[in-house]
């Protein structure tokens, strides 16, 4: 990668592989806005924005955990049935006993021990990723459908639904909980130790493990973290929903993941920004709005999915391969 | 939800009890019920339908669900080991209408009698069908929203899942009570896929397009509950009609912020499956098809829908089948 400010003729030398990344993807996402404001006249208005990026924030709370699990190397395939799970158990704790708090520290608790579990399993036993959390996501549905058995739990407390439907200064909460954790995360990540040795797990496990990284410990808190997302995103989705059922986590692991995969964080861990996840999550959610806005069956939204997460991924590979690294 | 153990441990002790009772007993027929999944309130109902028609005759109900909801490969591995138990009958829903086809004949050729309930299957010998008709269903629901908005105004449809069968019936029905009010105008037509947070997301993107929208056409109550979401979260109003009948949407006809849901009566497709299949056992007669006139419940009538499915009890066979 070094190579790269080597080479003198190449546009924006002073830029990082993640960096150029991100600028592709900010390119991509102003070309898709402004395609949109010139066919849809209501899509560039203050109401609008708003509600795009309250769409994407619940994405993004979701996803974001994610990235720091593939960052490190790893997979959380179990997010989805975790929120289902926390928001259910969350919405009849709240039920119950009437206590908001109560139910906040049982979403986010249950969220963040299925998170523990999961990096247990892949620490301690070894289990691959990909079997340990999709082992977990039927275990997930497995109980919640057994505790849910059907019915739906509706109805909560307006101080708590501010958290999913609430304004603030004219802008939805969930959009203030996404730039946190999107500031949080990146100090994290970029600016600290920990999420150095993070990046340095997902690159290389071994030559992290050689030169002193605890990789376990660190691989088991980006589980952890990824399942505290979960729990604290289902609050928001519940809050948002007024209501739990089952399913309700059925469809959301693989728009995370597409979501990951469009910001341009690698499968192979290493590689990819929270930045990027958000402009992920832009993407998916600016193409379902311009969608509905243009009478576009929104079916189609699956299929351009598909594109643009392949296209992404192979642009970032032709970016590596060019500047060889 | 909390009662929920308890119907367990009833139909356990019922299950129990009748084996205890052995093939001795005059009654107590077995009868397999297959549903689609744990998942969507609806089947809940229509399996406590069928809890309570075998309890009044006397039968014994086992239910078959798919771990994995509407699984295609886990319903006919289901099919395969009743097959084996041989129940006295079967009342069937497919997951599938045409992919579990192959199952029912599997059913047939065992001999045992199967009573087809809620989605009608593409192949296979029925007893009889019991269900409602999605088609009528869309038809008076979308009828009863449109009068109230006096025949004028502006609405838009969310969809169900395309190409389900479900859907395109209601879809058809929505269409065709369009026809008849040619003053009100369709703003938009887009499938949520019968989910909650699809409806919100899906109507809070049309609000944005369109700033008058006066009623919403949701084909479940899911999505018509995802859209009073949005329309609260953005501080406009419209009436909002659903289908299913769900004991949600019944909530909030009661607050006010529902105009009505299409009855889809899951518990009367219970109850009435479960007692065609008995009544086949004991000879008695039972229509070809049991098609329960499309209703539609508002503020006016919601009463017996609020009554909670594991309280109620099966209409007698004669007032059930007049619909």
């Amino acid at each position: 990668m070094n190579t790269l400010a080597q080479k003198p003729g190449l546009a924006l030398p002073h830029l990082s592989p993640e960096q150029r990344a991100v600028l592709l993807r900010l390119a991509v996402l102003g070309l898709l806005g402004l395609a949109l404001s010139l066919a849809a006249p209501a899509f560039l208005t203050t109401g609008n924005l708003l509600n795009v990026l309250r769409q994407a924030s619940l994405m993004f709370l979701l996803a974001s955990g994610l990235t720091l699990v593939i960052l490190c190397g790893g997979l959380d395939l179990s997010i989805g049935a975790n929120v289902a799970l926390s928001a259910c158990l969350a919405a009849t704790a709240i039920k119950g006993t009437g206590s908001i708090v109560l139910g906040c520290a049982v979403g986010a608790g249950c969220g963040l021990c299925i998170g523990l579990l999961n990096g247990l399993m892949v620490t301690a036993l070894r289990i691959p990723p990909f079997i340990a959390t999709y082992g977990m996501l039927w275990i997930l549905h497995g109980v919640t459908y057994w505790y849910m058995n059907g019915e739906t739990v509706h109805g909560f407390p307006p101080e708590f639904r501010m958290l999913g439907s609430g304004y603030l200064a004219a802008v939805p909460v969930p959009v203030y909980l996404m730039l946190g954790v999107l500031l949080a995360g990146t100090v994290l990540t970029q600016y600290t130790t920990w999420g150095q040795e993070i990046y340095a797990t997902g690159a290389n496990t071994e030559a992290a493990a050689l030169s002193g990284v605890p990789v376990h410990a660190r691989r088991l808190a980006v589980y952890a973290l990824s399942g505290l997302m979960a729990g604290l995103a289902s609050l928001v989705f519940l809050a948002r929903l007024n209501s739990a059922e089952g399913d309700m986590g059925e469809s959301l692991t693989l728009q995370a993941i597409a979501a990951v995969l469009i910001g341009g964080t690698s499968l192979f861990g290493g590689t990819g920004t929270l930045v990027g996840t958000l402009i992920g999550a832009l993407i998916l959610t600016v193409v379902l709005n311009g969608m509905n806005q243009l009478g576009i069956s929104a079916n189609w939204q699956p299929f351009i999915t598909g594109v643009i997460v392949i296209l992404s991924v192979l642009s970032d590979a032709l970016t590596r391969k060019r500047h060889g690294s | 939800m909390n009662i929920k153990p308890t119907q367990r441990a009833v139909a356990f002790f019922i299950a129990a009890s009748a084996a205890s009772f052995g093939a001795a007993a005059q009654s107590g027929e077995k009868i397999a019920v297959f549903t689609k999944n744990q998942t969507n309130p609806f089947f809940q109902v229509v399996r406590l339908g069928a809890d309570s028609a075998a309890k009044q005759m006397g039968a014994v109900v086992t239910h078959y669900v798919p771990t994995k909801p509407d699984s295609i490969p886990e319903q006919l591995s289901q099919i395969d080991d009743v097959v084996i138990k041989k129940p006295n009958a079967i009342v069937f829903t497919p997951v599938d209408y045409k992919a579990m086809g192959a199952g029912v004949l599997k059913m047939n050729a065992a001999g045992i009698p199967v009573v087809n309930i809620t989605d009608r299957s593409e192949a296979g010998k029925f007893v009889t069908f019991v269900g409602a008709s999605d088609y009528e269903l869309g038809l008076v629901t979308a009828r009863h929203l449109l009068k109230t908005l006096g025949g004028k105004g502006n609405v838009v449809i969310l969809d169900g899942v395309k190409g389900s069968i479900v859907s395109g019936d209601r879809n058809r029905g929505f269409t065709d009570a369009l026809k008849e009010y040619p003053q009100v105008k369709l703003l938009a037509a887009q499938p949520g896929n019968f989910q909650r947070l699809q409806g919100l997301q899906v109507m809070e993107n049309l609000m944005q397009t369109h700033p008058q929208i006066d009623g919403v056409l949701a084909a479940n109550d899911a999505m018509a509950a995802g859209a009073i979401e949005a329309l609260e979260g953005a501080n406009r109003k419209a009436l909002v009609v659903g289908i299913n009948g769900t004991k949600e949407a019944v909530d909030a006809i009661k607050a006010g912020k529902m105009l009505a849901t299409g009855d889809y009566n899951g518990f009367l497709q219970g109850c009435v499956g479960t007692m065609a299949a008995i009544r086949e056992l004991r000879k008695l007669p039972v229509p070809k098809e049991v098609v329960f006139k499309a209703s539609v419940i508002d503020k006016t009538n919601y009463q017996p829908a609020d009554i909670p499915a594991d309280k109620r009890v099966c209409p007698k066979w004669e007032d059930a089948i007049k619909g």
